[in-house]
């Protein structure tokens, strides 16, 4: 467990709601009476309804009811080549699309046999757009927590380090978020120039950012008050709901898909896992803003050694011919024309592939037939457990403390519901 | 041609021959029994061991002329030509060695030297079989920049082909189709080295009957059809597989449609009937689906909604009726399916009770001893199956009509009911006190309808046709009805309400079920499974 998780000042002691209901009205009788939180409320972002029964001003039972924006994502992946799948998983995780992409590229490469040869360059870059996502991911996370706590200038600062990288990744990709970038074998091109130089300066700048907003939370009164123990998490439970990512390491369980099984280049790196040990909401605060500091290491790192050459594998049967090859030659333009109309050709076979996402282990399990299509493309989304869990952890809470507690386990509905 | 895979499947061997009649082949290390006299070729595609071919073609000779289906047999030099060799017992077959695939790459590389770049305006791109054989088997980039050899891009060969000597392989499928099919040469090689041509016949045109079967074999888009050419890319298609309704061959065909149009017939193999096979003009038996619809019901010259044209003709047929059934006609046609005929004759027969029942049908044409049939009328054996001798011809309609035998006449398809052939002058439709059509067309016989309705045309229609040969085959829908219209049968059960009849059908195979009950000649059909369209971008036998 990393040190900047000590708690910054001991931790109050909140009183169990009962003492305070009993100080305040003793003699109130109350009646349970439903109340609809969402699908359009200002903090259900993602489009999520909670019913919940409420005493007062205590939940006494959560219904959390998902699929408001269920796009059929895996179903509609069916009708697309393996390559127009890319377009789709931008929109999973929406505020990482990098990392979505990373992890279905993997899955394919692996049924594909290809793994090993992915040229090292686009291994490198994958894993440095995949970082920045993930920066962007967390502080997208703790700038909108925090103003629904009413720290709206922690927001504006959130977005603006976020807003840097978003115009990074536009210099790289077009985009800020239907990105797109990764495609079978590679990357779809290389980085562009100056790009080494500019991510080292946002990364001071966003170093700074960080510190304003330690500084703005951290010991704020109002800010732990709505933290600190509440929405507590047991390690049990998040075992045995298969959390993983930030909110299952605020729980203190160590699991991190590129630390425990490392894929692309993540091994040549050093970096922590930070852990939580209480599981509440600013366990999961803490582990975010501690994972920005990681990441941004891993970045350090990744600019130093990446080494030059293709960004793509050579095999006519999964990369794009150069288009002065394509106009100039028949056996290229047929290659191109075969990729695009039929598909890349994926032997028939079964795999899960899974890669650390902002959200936690995010699964692909492809199915192939042999065709350029996927028979089955099923993904296994990281908040969709966490978000299962908070039926179980609401209960008990006031109905303010949901926004916090929705807040820190950051359901992102295009990945929840697909 | 649609599916040449499938073809040397069908023709793989039975599951136990008589020990003297087979041979045992190795192939890739396995054996397996073969009748005598089986192409290695079609031996290894029926196993699973796919060798590629160009020239080779399951319903034509094999002159070997394209060398891609080299494989090794032990004991040769040098890799054999599998299409042309014959198995032979104890023959040991390597059909994917180094040596193999490595000649078979050489030849695709040889064939792509002079190839042009012309996948994005080739019309058989997506359905190519040198791209699929490239993709499959080559996948490596070219080694050769040289300039490619110039050839004539745009020969007009016939009245409905396009010749691109460029792209031409020179795998002389085209010419024997002429030759073997059609019995007609027509087509042949010219110069030599990578300066021959394809070309017409000194004195010659393509322009046989079954011309459009050469673009059906052309393994590339050297030849193109004048109809299809440029209209839709190939991989936009989707297929339904149906009957020919040009003649009483009824020729298997795949309906190639896409976003409720019909873009072109092809095709589809059946060897009892027409083989891999079919006339040029059944090609366009499709247009008229497309053409000159009647799209709306009609009630004396005015479109109106379905509900009214029926209680019209309703109330029409019933004042006749109780007039007197004897002056009711009944018009059968020989292009209706067997289930609008058999809920017609159930109407008419059963229920009416009427006597007065004719036959139509379109004019006799021209025939040969290949396909092509005389009788121009896909279901004229079902009709006159159901009709059970009770149907009179149109002369004895037109003779009715001029004694005034007739004042009501109810027509089940206006094709052929003014043909020459059957009423030599005009039917004089203007006797009758009433008409009620139901028809495809705005013809001239709905014109003169009291109430038109509209019916769905072949290829909008599930069904069944009776061919010459009394079989009966399934036709598909492969388009949505045009505009209003209905099914015959649907009609007729409408029709059938309103006249007092019970007649509740609510799809087509509940009448071909009852269908099947009542007439011996449908005895042993089968209505066939179901069978969703299949998009020809991903049907990956295609090219």
């Amino acid at each position: 467990m990393a040190d900047t998780l000590a708690p910054l000042h001991p931790r109050r002691v909140v009183l169990g709601f009962q003492d305070t209901e009993d100080m305040i009205a003793p003699d109130l009788p109350t009646e349970p009476i439903p109340l609809n939180m969402g699908p359009s409320h200002p903090a259900m972002h993602g489009t999520v309804r909670m019913v919940l029964e409420v005493e007062g001003e205590r939940i006494s039972s959560a219904d959390i009811q998902i699929g408001y924006l269920h796009r059929c994502f895996e179903k509609e992946s069916e009708a697309a080549t393996w390559t127009q799948v890319f377009p789709y998983t931008d929109r999973l995780n929406y505020i990482s699309p990098m990392l979505n992409n990373v992890g279905y590229a993997m899955a394919v490469e692996k049924l594909l046999g290809v793994t090993d040869k992915i040229p090292e360059r686009a291994q490198f870059i994958r894993v440095i757009v995949g970082e920045v996502s993930r920066i962007s991911d967390h502080l997208t996370c703790l700038g909108a927590s925090a103003m629904e706590l009413g720290a709206f200038t922690v927001f504006l600062y959130a977005l603006k380090a976020r807003e840097w990288l978003f115009e990074l990744l536009e210099e790289v990709c077009g985009a800020r978020l239907t990105s797109t970038y990764l495609r079978i074998g590679g990357v779809s091109y290389d980085l562009p120039d100056g790009f080494d130089g500019k991510l080292r300066s946002i990364l001071d700048r966003t170093r700074v950012v960080m510190q304003d907003i330690g500084k703005l939370l951290d010991r704020n009164r109002i800010f732990r008050d709505r933290m600190d123990g509440i929405g507590i998490i047991t390690q049990a439970d998040a075992l045995a709901y298969g959390i993983t990512g930030p909110v299952g390491r605020s729980t203190g369980l160590a699991y991190d898909v590129r630390k425990d099984h490392p894929y692309l280049v993540y091994d040549r790196f050093d970096f922590d896992v930070p852990v939580g040990s209480v599981g509440d909401n600013f366990d999961r605060y803490a582990v975010r803003v501690e994972e920005i500091n990681q990441s941004m290491r891993i970045l350090d790192q990744a600019l130093t050694q990446i080494p030059a050459g293709p960004v793509m594998i050579n095999d006519p049967r999964i990369a794009l011919p150069a288009k002065t090859e394509t106009y100039n030659s028949i056996e290229a333009m047929i290659a191109h024309f075969k990729i695009i109309m039929d598909g890349i050709r994926v032997p028939p076979g079964e795999t899960y592939s899974y890669t650390e996402a902002g959200n936690g282990e995010l699964g692909f399990f492809i199915v192939s037939d042999g065709t350029g299509r996927p028979w089955k493309c099923r993904v296994r989304p990281p908040c969709f457990p966490a978000t299962a869990v908070l039926g179980k952890v609401l209960p008990g809470l006031f109905i303010a403390d949901v926004v916090p507690t929705f807040g820190m386990i950051n359901m992102i509905g295009g990945e929840c519901d697909r | 041609m649609a599916d040449p895979t499938t073809t040397t499947t069908t023709s793989a061997p039975p599951a136990a021959p008589a020990p003297a009649d087979t041979v045992t082949v190795t192939i890739d290390g396995k054996a397996h029994q073969f009748p005598k006299g089986t192409v290695l070729l079609e031996a290894c595609n029926a196993v699973g061991a796919d060798v590629p071919f160009f020239c080779y073609h399951p319903g034509l000779s094999s002159p070997a002329v394209c060398r891609q289906c080299l494989v090794d047999v032990k004991g040769q030099p040098k890799p054999v030509p599998s299409c042309y060799t014959p198995v032979a017992d104890k023959m040991e077959v390597q059909t994917k060695s180094p040596r193999a695939l490595d000649v078979r790459r050489q030849m695709l590389e040889f064939t792509l030297v002079n190839h042009p770049i012309d996948c994005p305006i080739c019309d058989k791109a997506g359905e190519c079989m040198l791209q699929k054989h490239y993709f499959d088997w080559d996948a490596k980039y070219a080694r050769n920049d040289g300039i490619k050899v110039k050839k004539d891009k745009v020969v007009d060969v016939g009245p409905h082909i396009v010749l691109d000597q460029e792209r031409c392989i020179l795998c002389t499928r085209c010419i024997r189709v002429c030759d073997e099919v059609a019995k007609k040469h027509q087509l042949e090689m010219a110069d030599r080295g990578d300066h021959e041509v394809l070309t017409t016949a000194p004195g010659h045109k393509l322009d046989n009957p079954y011309s459009l079967n050469t673009v059906d074999v052309c393994p590339v888009g050297a030849l193109t059809s004048k109809d299809f050419r440029f209209s839709m890319r190939a991989w936009e298609l989707t297929a339904t597989q149906s009957i020919c309704p040009g003649c009483a061959t009824g020729c298997n065909i795949e309906i190639h449609h896409s976003r409720g149009k019909i873009h072109r017939l092809v095709p589809r193999v059946n060897p009892a009937v027409n083989k891999h096979w079919m006339c040029d003009e059944g090609r366009f038996t499709y247009k008229p689906v497309h053409a000159g619809r009647l799209a709306a019901p009609f009630v004396r010259g005015t479109p109106v909604e379905w509900d009214r044209a029926l209680d019209e003709a309703g109330k029409l047929l019933r004042a006749a009726l109780d007039a007197g059934p004897a002056k009711v006609g009944v018009v059968f046609n020989a292009q209706s399916t067997n289930e609008d005929l058999y809920a017609l004759g159930r109407l008419a027969f059963d229920h009416l009770g009427l006597t007065k029942t004719y036959l139509a049908g379109v004019d006799q044409g021209w025939s040969d001893d290949i396909l092509v049939s005389a009788d121009k009328n896909p279901n004229r054996a079902g009709a006159t199956a159901v009709g059970a001798g009770r149907l009179r011809t149109l002369l004895d309609l037109a003779k009715d009509l001029k004694a005034g035998a007739l004042t009501t006449l109810l027509v089940v398809g206006t094709d052929g009911v003014l043909a020459k052939d059957a009423a030599p002058g005009a039917l004089p439709l203007d006797r009758l006190e009433t008409l009620v059509v139901i028809g495809t067309h705005r013809d001239a016989v709905a014109a003169a309808a009291k109430v038109a309705l509209p019916l769905a045309a072949w290829a909008e229609a599930d069904g069944t046709f009776t061919n010459k040969l009394g079989m009966v085959q399934r036709i598909r829908a492969a388009v949505p009805p045009a505009g209003d219209a209905l099914a015959g049968w649907e009609i007729l059960s409408h029709l059938a309400r309103k006249l007092g009849a019970t007649m509740d059908f609510t799809e087509a195979r509940a009448v071909f079920n009852e269908a099947k009950q009542k007439l011996g000649f449908m005895k042993n059909a089968e209505w066939g499974r179901h069978m969703l369209p299949v998009q020809l971008r991903f049907a990956s036998t295609r090219g």
